[in-house]
């Protein structure tokens, strides 16, 4: 199957129930719900800038349970930039992620060039917090890879997730459209070189 | 709503690029002109040749005879429909002189006749095939429901003589009813089984009144038992443990799905309540997967899209009602409606379901993966044509023997029975339009010319195998693939083909002559004994032939002729599968390697694409 070569592939792995769907939905649809779906696997896409160009932000929303180890490894290969997700409410979920970022490294190989998000989702639940965000940090730390706490719920450190996933890409330059930024703005930085607004 | 009546349509008819309808045939005019489900062009179009551009009209492999007006067959004309083939002609029940068919009457009428006769007062030796002919046809004319109804009254009533029931005594007359009602439940087992309490409380009730009679009537107590063991059959899984474990067994339909390890199993019937994984996409080629019954309605389908999407969040625009549609590989589209059912089993091969506003329609596109196509490796060239003949065949025999007879009375009848769904043999047509396309696909996809000869020989002889072990669907699905246009038109490939070998083929393309209402084939089918199996977009056509050109209705009388033909029809399905196929022992690791290759086909059914790929090894003359 032709992958389209000027795709951008994100894939988005964790435990079931972290809220990797939340997360994704509300990057992309702006929204929230408390009802659990379990995902299969889905894909958004999305058009954002790229080299000068415009490329597709292709998202791919996967299963936290383990029905499908081929697809999983399928998604690896054929994956850019891959966002490890847990809950901060789950030490358990934690653990979890560990083989999932092993299969990354080895598929992959050199982990180094690949953008790597370790995510600690629901920050909004402070009262049933297990995981510390010291942990977090120690453990993207080991893994070399960056960390960021989120909440879909409240939409806190959403979009910045996918944006500095995106910063992190080094093989191209890949962004998104920023909320906020002014035409000027967008003008001084195109100038500069850097690929900015769609 | 006729849900597969659409695509059996359209190749008796010839071949239009709209995928309007024309107007209704038979008695009843089904569906309602522009808002009908439209099914995929690509699961129809296999069945004729496929036109190509630059060639004159498609020379249509499966013509249409004479369109009559139905008719209403008199009692004593010769009922010869021409589309009868000539094994049935031969066939012991139909010819049988002492048959005289039951004269036209009322669905309830009829059910009591049969009663009559299966008590023995009348029809003597031929109450078999009545029997037969009415277990297998009576969905069409009498509901479910009161079929069950009637057999629960005549159960119950005391008749006195010369009420119809003359000079019977009541044992007799109960124990035709019981003689029936398990004829039937045995018939229509797996479908009473998929509709749980519903169903139970048929053979309940009798049970219940037969063991009331049990005093007076001591000799039914052996069939009382067997009611009794019914009514566990047909009893809905309570226990919770149950309901986990049929909740987790996901079958996988769709090709994203597949696993090889379930892939090399033997295929079991699919059910209306199985559950599978289907990808819907919207506009921009997101998608996301669903977990659906296999019979769900449409409109079902669409709120589990919603759902994923969290459509119905507080957006300030809500969308409009969303549409469930089907986009074959070549862009053409099909809108279904909301009470349409069971459209899993209906898509072509490469055809994808996209969830989009009626604006939206006009401008989907397909999947960038149907209209490019990065050449690869095959691995075809590495098997042997006797291997791959032997696991199409095996895999034939494992899809068609899927197929409960009553699919095929139900495919064509659909509009009448609308709570069975012939999934199992949607999924053997599927599979033929998925055997042309594949040979056509791997002949396009061999860049090399004298390869590409190699591979023509190569399906010659894997058509010939398949035809010696009377396998015709894939004998079939060969020869029409390698009579795509996009095919045959690869001059060079062709003249590098050995004499013999073409002469074989052709006269393996006269076979597939449609002419004289398709004398080569039913002249081959003729000459064969079973195990054998037919090929079945044909055998379909014949059926569908049979209901269009009688009615099945006069008024309120059952036209039960008609209904015989169709039974004698299902009867010959059953000879051809009346004995086994011999298999092999166990497969060798290369033989299943075949197997694996054979059981997941990729294909290309574009057939733009096919043809683009076609010029691109040898370039239109200028």
């Amino acid at each position: 199957m032709p992958e389209q070569s000027n795709d951008y592939r994100v894939v988005v792995f964790g435990a079931g129930g972290v809220g990797k769907s939340s997360l994704v939905l509300r990057f992309v649809k702006g929204t929230f719900r408390d009802s659990y779906i379990p995902t299969v696997e889905d894909t958004y896409r999305q058009v954002i800038s790229c080299d000068k160009s415009i490329c597709t932000l292709q998202i791919t929303d996967t299963t936290g349970s383990h029905q499908f180890p081929a697809m999983q490894r399928l998604s690896i290969s054929k994956g850019h930039a891959f966002i490890l997700v847990y809950s901060v409410t789950s030490r358990q979920s934690l653990e979890e992620l560990k083989p999932i970022y092993e299969q990354v490294c080895q598929i992959k190989g050199e982990v180094e060039t690949c953008p790597i998000m370790l995510v600690g989702n629901k920050c909004d639940e402070t009262s049933a917090r297990e995981v510390e965000t010291t942990d977090g940090d120690a453990t993207s730390k080991k893994w070399k890879c960056a960390f960021m706490e989120t909440s879909a719920k409240t939409n806190h450190n959403v979009k910045e997730l996918f944006q500095e996933l995106l910063n992190l890409e080094k093989r191209r330059t890949v962004s998104l459209q920023i909320d906020g930024k002014s035409k000027q703005q967008k003008r001084a930085e195109k100038l500069k070189g850097k690929c900015v607004v769609m | 709503m006729p849900a597969g009546m659409k695509p059996l349509e359209k190749f008796l008819k010839k071949q239009t690029t709209a995928l309007t309808r024309a107007g209704g045939f038979g008695e009843k005019a089904t569906g309602t002109g522009t808002s009908r489900r439209r099914a995929s062009l690509s699961r129809v179009v296999p069945f004729f040749r496929e036109t190509s551009p630059e060639s004159g009209p498609a020379r249509e492999v499966f013509s249409p005879d004479t369109e009559e007006a139905p008719c209403w067959p008199s009692a004593t004309a010769d009922i010869r429909s021409p589309s009868l083939s000539s094994d049935e002609q031969s066939s012991e029940a139909s010819l049988d002189t002492s048959w005289t068919p039951l004269p036209a009457d009322t669905p309830d009428n009829l059910a009591l006749a049969l009663l009559d006769s299966v008590a023995g007062k009348r029809y003597g030796n031929c109450t078999e095939t009545l029997l037969d002919d009415f277990m297998l046809t009576h969905p069409i004319f009498l509901a479910s429901d009161r079929f069950q109804q009637v057999l629960l009254q005549q159960f119950g009533v005391e008749g006195k003589a010369g009420e119809g029931w003359p000079s019977w005594d009541g044992a007799e007359r109960k124990q035709a009813v019981l003689s029936v009602a398990f004829r039937y439940l045995d018939t229509y087992r797996e479908l009473l089984q998929e509709e749980g309490e519903r169903s139970n409380s048929f053979p309940k009730e009798l049970y219940l009144c037969a063991v009331q009679q049990l005093s007076q009537f001591p000799e039914l107590v052996e069939d009382v038992l067997k009611l009794q063991r019914w009514t566990e059959i047909l009893q809905c899984p309570s226990s919770e443990e149950d309901k986990e474990i049929r909740k987790k067994q996901v079958r996988p339909l769709f090709r994203h799905f597949r696993r090889i390890d379930a892939c090399l199993q033997p295929r079991e019937a699919f059910r209306g309540s199985d559950e599978i994984f289907c990808r819907v996409y919207t506009p921009d080629h997101s998608y996301v997967t669903i977990r659906s019954r296999l019979s769900c309605r449409v409109g079902e389908i669409l709120a589990l899209v919603r759902e994923k999407l969290q459509y119905s969040e507080d957006q300030p625009t809500q969308p409009g009602n969303l549409l469930l549609v089907a986009v074959t590989s070549a862009g053409e589209k099909a809108a279904f409606r909301p009470s349409d059912e069971a459209v899993f089993t209906t898509l072509g091969v490469n055809t994808h379901l996209f969830a989009c506003e009626p604006s939206e329609l006009e401008s989907l596109l397909p999947l960038p993966e149907e209209i490019h196509w990065s050449p690869g490796d095959s691995k075809l060239h590495d098997m042997s044509a006797e291997e791959v003949a032997t696991q199409l065949v095996v895999f034939d025999w494992e899809l068609f023997s899927c197929v409960h007879e009553v699919e095929f009375v139900c495919y064509v009848f659909h509009g009448e029975q609308a709570r069975w769904r012939p999934l199992n043999l949607e999924l053997v047509l599927q599979r033929c339009s998925e055997v042309q396309h594949w040979v056509a696909t791997e002949i396009l996809q061999c860049q090399s010319l004298p390869k590409r000869v190699q591979l023509l020989r190569k399906f010659i002889k894997i058509a010939a195998l398949c035809k010696q072990q009377q396998d015709l669907l894939s004998f079939l699905a060969v020869v029409l693939g390698l009579d795509n246009p996009a095919v045959s038109r690869l001059r060079l490939t062709w003249e590098g083909l050995p004499g013999k070998f073409r002469k074989q083929f052709q006269q393996f393309e006269s076979i597939a002559d449609p002419s004289r209402n398709h004398k080569s084939y039913r002249d081959l089918m003729g000459s064969l004994r079973p195990p054998l199996i037919p090929f079945t977009p044909l055998l379909l056509k014949d059926l569908t032939f049979l209901h269009e050109s009688c009615k099945s209705f006069h008024g309120e009388l059952v036209n039960f002729e008609k209904m015989h033909k169709v039974a004698e029809m299902v009867r010959s399905i059953r000879r051809y599968r009346s004995s086994q196929l011999a298999l092999d022992a166990e497969p060798s690791p290369s033989h299943l390697q075949t197997k694996a290759y054979v059981r997941q086909l990729q294909v290309i059914d574009n057939q733009n694409l096919l043809f683009e790929m076609s010029c691109k090894l040898e370039p239109k003359d200028m």
